[in-house]
């Protein structure tokens, strides 16, 4: 069988078990929805509970609620947010966008940084500049997310009072919004950064030793030359892995970020949602993660062959 | 001549006034051709009182509507001398003119997740500023009227009547009438699951346009509707008629509201809600043009937020400041507390349906192994207090004051001995009666942790096991609820306090469900108090049943109280007159009212 078909194949039962899961995980959570909707302080009968479990099709058998949500998904339908009162479509689309702002711009910076600083590092390891940098990623990538973020906002909020403390804006404009991303894209960038930086420098140190580079010095390249024209571009292999990875964190955002920084983005909105068993929007959440997971790979794929021609190569 | 000039003078300065409130006199105007009569006695009764007085836009503007009326058109209506409506007009837009863009900010962990004014819970809290209540708690405790002058009861406890204030007008002009009232008790019953009970027992409602009184008939007698109706806001019922599922309307504002208060904007993204000046409110006028509420995910941060003056003060439903962060907060100089204690507290929740938890000499031996006052000190930092055995806080009506619990561990041992629990293999571990080592399941949620590690400790020491369960919360629920548990750290919220039968019984009383409460008392003669207390009204036999019941706590442990805490919130000191009330804190229309720039 051709190999695109079975790719395509792989992807397709890769879907399949995606939808499943997405329905079974949320429903092993132990709790019970409906009374996280009603709330502690509030007694309600026993017969509206069931009326609101009818009304929301949870007294149905499984296999009838998960045929219903294979006929929704197939209408495009994800649901109505039990919490958020509203269809998990508009839910997603709202937060989205603001995700990707805040993640998207800091994988990208992180992932320029990173690679930049990493190949540079790897290239002279040995510099009292390379050391010192080397040091500060490693103990920026060991700091739990959650302490650096309050650590940036206690010395660039509180103390020096240079940025707000939460939210996306004060008023919607893009003045408003840059001020505000300030620090959790910086967070975020640097977290990034530090994964990019020492996969790429150990990366860099290893290729630097091969034939090709020596044979690229005995030409009388340069350094910078050797490096960025052909090292980086077989060093940079690991990389593409990392940030399609790193796609599924976009959508699922960064939730301590989100938290520290009181953003309403999707980290949030899927905490939210486990904690209230809100089914409908967690399974609409982790689909469009998985899917788009599922797109970065096939992305990675195509990537990989354009750089590398070995992938292109047949076996 | 010179009179006509001052009479000119006085009169463009009270135009003026009245152009900065082209609603009031259009709103007024239309009140006077509706009601005719009605409402020209009610500006001579008003301005005949309150001459010295005049604050509200909308006191001022009916004060003018009827000098103007008596000079240019020569009605005979009584009304403020020029000097004193000059100096009351000129006064106010002078105030007006000072609060221009001033906004009071309140920093929260209550987080409003979805635009719905129905559907999200905090959004219901905060939209009590803009959509009052009917009525509300006073700072005793004692419910009073908020949109309601007085109400009525009858003696069988089936019909209750509200009589709506005068003057009360939404956002919009419109008059709030008793049939906004009448449509908003029961739209919720109709369509929020929470307030099904009102659909189920409602029988019939009335309004009179007359005595301005809406009277709600039930099918059976309730005695809490005040206290009931001190949580439904208020809704305009030319609005939210045309809305068929409440809970599912989600706007971003404005909404339109009848308090000092409208809610102009939710901003998720922001993390704020806007309210602005009610430009139809009556009342007195508030200090602020704008509120706004910021939201903090984190509770850390919010306190972060306070300190550095991005907002002055801070709130949290049922909650007080965190302790551990007040003298933080103090070193700042800006910043003034309120302190009250509260009416809800941290408790041993006990299984009663399973031994040795049944047996009441057990739980009273269990008792006097807790170090009450160790317990109040680290966990409330200073803003605790040991509680007495009748549970409730002495900030809840009718209070009884009952013996303090005691910590005593040798008395602990001693009763558990008397009692039958005695280590017969010298294990160091008691027995119970069927000769079995007793080791005790003490679940606790993540926000308890800490204090279960003491209890578990002062158990230990007077001899018996303990196996401490730490679970999440919807594990917690559905453990609770299967009695799969000795001992269990919980809390109660004011309004959890007050709920069913009041003053904790909503807790126990075995007959009722629900996430948070532990169903687990069957005791008749408990039953038979909760009962009598929801069959009256009659203050006296009230306070008589509600000293019965702290009795019985005291008397039978069914639950042991840790410690009773204070409610603690700082205040930016620039500004005076907070208000807290039991239920709801500084998150009451008298603190929105009353709040000013101090003048010291």
């Amino acid at each position: 069988m051709h190999s695109a078909v079975k790719k395509t194949l792989r992807y397709l039962s890769s879907f399949a078990l995606i939808v499943t899961l997405n329905f079974a995980l949320p429903r092993f959570m132990p709790g019970d929805p409906v009374k996280n909707l009603i709330g502690e302080d509030v007694y309600v009968s026993e017969a509206v509970m069931e009326e609101i479990r009818t009304e929301l099709g949870l007294n149905r058998p499984l296999i009838e609620q998960f045929s219903a949500y294979l006929q929704g998904l197939l209408r495009f339908d994800l649901g109505y947010s039990y919490h958020l009162h509203s269809p998990v479509s508009e839910v997603l689309q709202a937060r989205i966008g603001w995700t990707l702002l805040l993640v998207g711009v800091s994988v990208v910076l992180g992932a320029i940084l990173g690679i930049l600083l990493g190949a540079y590092a790897g290239w002279k390891p040995e510099t009292k500049l390379n050391r010192g940098i080397y040091c500060g990623f490693i103990a920026i990538s060991c700091t739990p997310p959650y302490f650096l973020a309050l650590l940036f906002l206690g010395i660039f909020a509180f103390k020096l009072g240079l940025f707000p403390f939460k939210g996306f804006y004060d008023t919607p404009t893009i003045g408003s919004v840059a001020y505000h991303l300030f620090l959790p894209v910086s967070v975020l960038a640097l977290f990034s950064a530090s994964r990019n930086f020492l996969v790429m420098r150990g990366s860099v140190i290893q290729e630097k030793e091969q034939l090709y580079a020596l044979y690229a010095r005995a030409k009388g390249l340069y350094d910078t030359s050797i490096l960025f024209r052909h090292v980086v571009k077989n060093a940079s292999l690991p990389i593409i892995t990392l940030l399609a990875l790193d796609f599924g964190f976009l959508f699922s955002g960064a939730l301590f970020i989100e938290i520290v920084f009181s953003l309403n983005g999707m980290g949030t909105l899927i905490y939210d949602a486990i904690i209230g068993k809100d089914y409908p929007l967690l399974q609409g959440a982790f689909l469009v993660i998985a899917l788009s997971v599922l797109l970065a790979n096939i992305f990675a794929d195509l990537l990989y062959a354009a750089v590398d021609p070995r992938v292109r190569r047949p076996a | 001549m010179q009179q006509g000039i001052k009479k000119t003078l006085i009169c463009t300065l009270l135009l003026l006034f009245l152009a900065c409130t082209p609603g009031i006199t259009a709103a007024v105007a239309a009140e006077n051709s509706e009601n005719g009569a009605l409402a020209g006695t009610q500006a001579g009764t008003q301005a005949g009182t309150q001459t010295e007085g005049l604050q509200s836009k909308g006191e001022i503007s009916e004060n003018i509507l009827a000098y103007m009326q008596a000079v240019y058109l020569g009605m005979d209506l009584p009304h403020p001398d020029e000097a004193t409506l000059s100096k009351a007009a000129s006064t106010y837009l002078g105030q007006l003119e000072q609060t221009k863009g001033t906004v009071l900010k309140i920093a929260t962990p209550n987080v409003v997740k979805s635009a719905s004014l129905i559907g999200d819970y905090s959004l219901g809290i905060f939209a009590h500023l803009s959509n009052p209540p009917l009525m509300k708690m006073d700072e005793t405790g004692k419910l009073v009227g908020q949109l309601v002058d007085r109400y009525e009861v009858s003696e069988n406890n089936t019909r209750w009547t509200f009589y709506l204030k005068e003057g009360l007008y939404w956002s919009d002009g419109k008059k709030v009438s008793p049939k906004d009232a009448e449509f908003t008790i029961c739209y919720y019953g109709e369509k929020t699951p929470s307030a099904r009970w009102i659909n189920d027992t409602l029988e019939s409602s009335a309004v009179s346009e007359a005595d301005n009184s809406v009277t709600f008939k039930f099918n059976k007698p309730y005695t809490r509707i005040n206290l009931e109706f001190a949580t439904y806001n208020i809704l305009p019922s030319h609005v939210w008629e045309k809305i068929e599922n409440p809970q599912e309307y989600v706007n971003e504002g404005p909404y339109v509201g009848c308090g000092p208060y409208f809610l102009k904007q939710i901003d998720l993204t922001a993390g704020k809600l806007v309210f602005e000046r009610n430009p139809y409110w009556k009342g007195q006028a508030p200090a602020f043009e704008s509120v706004e509420i910021h939201f903090y995910s984190n509770i850390d941060v919010a306190t972060l937020a306070l300190e550095n003056g991005d907002a002055d003060t801070y709130y949290k439903y049922a909650s007080s400041y965190p302790y551990p962060n007040i003298e933080q907060l103090k070193k700042t100089g800006k910043f003034d507390f309120l302190e009250k204690t509260n009416v809800g507290l941290i408790f041993l929740g006990l299984n009663l349906k399973e031994a040795p938890l049944s047996d009441r000499a057990f739980r009273e031996a269990l008792s006097y192994a807790i170090d009450y006052e160790e317990l109040a000190a680290l966990e409330a930092l200073g803003y605790g207090e040991v509680p007495n055995r009748g549970f409730v806080p002495p900030s809840m009506e009718y209070f009884k004051e009952t013996e303090k619990l005691e910590y005593n561990p040798a008395l602990a041992k001693e009763l558990l001995q008397k009692a039958g629990y005695e280590d017969r293999d010298k294990n160091g571990i008691l027995e119970n009666k069927a000769g079995e080592d007793i080791r005790l399941t003490l679940l606790v949620r993540q926000d308890y942790a800490r204090t279960a590690e003491l209890l578990s400790e002062y158990i230990e020491g007077i001899g018996l096991g303990i196996d401490v369960k730490n679970v999440d919360r919807d594990t917690w629920f559905t453990l609770k609820d299967d009695y799969q548990y000795d001992l269990t750290v919980t809390r109660s919220t004011p309004w959890g306090m007050l709920m069913h039968a009041s003053w904790g019984s909503g807790y126990f009383d075995s007959r009722r469900s629900g996430q948070g409460v532990l169903h687990n008392l069957d005791d008749p003669a408990f039953l038979q108090l909760c009962d009598e207390l929801l069959a009256t009204t009659d203050p006296a036999e009230l306070e008589s049943s509600a000293h019965e019941l702290q009795t019985y706590y005291a008397e039978n442990l069914p639950a042991i109280p840790l410690y009773w805490n204070r409610v603690v919130t700082p205040f930016n000191r620039e500004f005076e007159g907070w208000y807290a009330d039991p239920l709801y804190g500084i998150y009451n229309q008298d603190t929105f009212v009353k709040v000013r720039k101090s003048t010291a």
